[in-house]
């Protein structure tokens, strides 16, 4: 891991209607690493990839980072009415690239490249989510939920792409609600509890359960 | 430009049913029109000023009036609606693709809709010709013209209504709402004169009927292609999810300042005539006197709303008068109220100011209203002729545009919708 971060999180925090959804979080993410962002439903997980991407305005804090990141929500169903490959083919084009084919056949996606997007199952959708956010050349991905809907098979051939992905110099953070899953993919965890960052830990044969309970 | 609207908009069940609803409700508007016509070019009198603008044109393309208020915003919501609610918006906001570049496909895509949904009419005016009906140029490509304005309009609209609002349904009820408050204000401001009348010549259906009577009018032109790019200065503020709530006020805010300047400074009344008939203008010599009187001419019209009298003033004498006057007012003492019930002794009467001097008149026919004026403001009112339009009577009967436009056209739009939507050879894979 390189020791320069790559994206800097800086005490932010974002208001909502009244309500206070993050409160003074910071953290760092570091080239090639995988951090995963976990916590309870409601802990701000989507607010904080919102508030990082931009398209939740910050109330204070600042968020800093010399290269793109890329956002990929949770739940989306892109392009209802096109077909799989075409959606791959456009997004790919959008930033003048081929569409990713090694990712592809990583997420089994060849069998369903004639499917139209509104046709899909959650996991299938939820695959060709994470074969479009993979297509982007940007350095940091922030992946929402990107193991949801999927299978133990398909989640980890989705985590070894993923690590693959990270290795050559980018800095994936997702957000898992499944611990296990967070447990075998990411690096280091930062720990979200009602908005507020309640610690990271940087190890990875901590139990992410206990952790977990104790901040419920 | 790299986007996906054209095919969003043409694979779309919303614009296919759009298609399908053109042609008949275009066909039936043609088919009832060129039977009236013919049974009106059977009476001589009638006959030999019968104009196609009247008779076929404006009937004919007013089954777009009824599918732009109606279908057109649901369309082009579709576009913007299901881009939010999908997560598109999302990623494509992350592309180097701008929102400018991204409404401007949208409108680019909703344009070739538009010229989609217009060959059912180009194909009605074909059949007239083929039945050896009369079309002059200019009218017709001016009334093409100004549904596709009021089209723009529209679609502008609904896609500002799609990018402020949350749900499609929410931006739906907007427009409707909108469409009904222009129906309001227009019914309102009908006999009262002074600002309401002014933004009420400025509604979308105000501003067809211009192009319907055969006017080119600088100040419709303008604002409408003011107000369609003020709409979606709004929707870009709005549709720009990483902006600030700030900023997408500051520039809505910027926007509807510089439309209502235009609004202010634009020219009103400056029209050109492209009606074969010169229904909108008064004889040459007419004109030129007319054009000479330097001093403000006032004119207080004792009618009311209601009253028939007023219509017919204000469609025959006072539209061309706005048009050849430098500086012309009028008043509407009753505005408001219907004055038919009061007793008022002044009830009917019309009094003509300039230079000092007054008249008052009780007629609105054309002839004796100039005389009243040019004698006011001291000038010698000319000798005029009898109108020299012909007419262009034709007794005709639609065959043929029953088939066509009931039977071929929406199987030809079905054929169309299966096609666009089967499944793609290996090409993707």
């Amino acid at each position: 891991m390189d020791d320069a971060p790559l994206l800097r999180v800086d005490a932010i925090s974002v208001r909502r209607g009244g309500r206070l959804l993050l409160d003074a979080v910071s953290f760092d993410a570091h080239r090639t690493e995988i951090l995963g962002v976990i916590g309870p439903n409601g802990a701000g997980k989507t607010t904080l990839f919102e508030a990082i991407a931009g398209f939740a305005p910050l109330a204070s804090g600042r968020v800093a980072h010399d290269d793109a990141l890329f956002y990929l929500p949770e739940a989306i169903r892109p392009w209802r009415e096109r077909r799989v490959g075409w959606c791959l083919e456009f997004f790919a084009s959008l930033f003048a690239r081929e569409k990713d084919v090694a990712a592809i056949d990583a997420l089994q996606l060849g069998s369903l490249l004639q499917q139209r997007m509104g046709s899909l199952s959650k996991g299938e959708a939820r695959r060709v989510a994470l074969a479009l956010a993979l297509s982007t050349p940007h350095p940091i991905l922030l992946l929402d939920e990107p193991f949801d809907g999927l299978d133990f098979r398909q989640t980890r051939a989705a985590m070894e792409l993923l690590r693959a992905r990270a290795a050559p110099g980018r800095t994936l953070i997702l957000s898992i609600h499944q611990l296990s899953d967070a447990a075998r993919v990411c690096d280091r965890f930062l720990l979200l509890d009602h908005g507020r960052a309640i610690g990271i830990v940087d190890e990875k044969n901590v139990d992410l359960e206990e952790v977990f309970l104790a901040l419920e | 430009m790299r986007s996906n609207d054209l095919r969003e908009l043409f694979g779309s069940t919303a614009f296919a049913l759009l298609l399908l609803v053109a042609g008949p409700l275009v066909g039936m508007s043609f088919i009832a029109a060129v039977g009236a016509y013919a049974e009106a070019s059977g009476g001589l009198a009638l006959a030999s000023a019968l104009s196609p603008l009247d008779g076929i044109l404006v009937p004919t393309l007013g089954a777009y009036d009824l599918l732009i208020t109606f279908l057109v915003p649901f369309v082009a919501i579709h576009l913007v609606a299901t881009e939010k609610s999908s997560g598109v918006l999302m990623l494509l906001l992350q592309s180097p693709l701008r929102v400018r570049t991204q409404l401007a496909s949208k409108m680019i895509a909703l344009l070739a809709g538009w010229v989609a949904c217009l060959i059912p009419a180009a194909i009605a005016l074909l059949l007239w010709r083929a039945y050896g009906g009369h079309l002059a140029l200019g009218e017709t490509a001016n009334l093409v013209a100004g549904h596709t304005l009021r089209y723009v309009v529209t679609c502008s609209l609904a896609i500002a209504a799609a990018s402020v609002l949350n749900g499609a349904a929410s931006a739906a009820i907007a427009v409707l709402a909108f469409t009904i408050g222009t129906w309001a204000l227009d019914f309102f401001a009908t006999g009262r004169g002074g600002w309401i009348a002014e933004a009420a010549a400025f509604t979308p259906a105000a501003m067809l009927r211009r192009f319907e009577r055969g006017l080119v009018s600088l100040d419709a032109i303008v604002m409408a292609v003011v107000a369609s790019i003020v709409l979606l200065v709004i929707a870009a503020a709005f549709l720009d999810l990483r902006a600030t709530t700030r900023k997408r006020l500051v520039m809505s805010a910027i926007a509807i300042a510089i439309a209502a300047l235009t609004f202010a400074v634009i020219p009103k009344n400056r029209s050109a005539d492209v009606s074969e008939d010169r229904r909108n203008s008064f004889g040459a010599a007419d004109e030129r006197l007319l054009q000479t009187i330097a001093t403000p001419v006032t004119i207080r019209v004792h009618l009311a709303a209601e009253d028939p009298r007023a219509n017919d003033y204000e469609r025959n004498v006072l539209t061309k008068l706005r048009r050849t006057v430098r500086d012309l007012r009028v008043e509407y003492p009753y505005a408001g109220r219907t004055a038919l019930f009061e007793n008022d002794d002044r009830y009917g009467t019309i009094v003509y100011r300039t230079g000092g001097k007054e008249t008052v008149s009780r007629s609105t026919t054309e002839e004796i209203v100039l005389d009243e004026i040019e004698t006011l403001a001291g000038l010698t009112p000319p000798a005029r002729g009898e109108a020299v339009y012909p007419g262009h009577p034709l007794k005709a009967s639609p065959r043929g545009a029953a088939t066509l436009f009931y039977v071929v056209w929406p199987m030809a739009i079905a054929v169309a919708f299966v096609i666009a939507r089967r499944p793609y050879s290996r090409r993707t894979g």
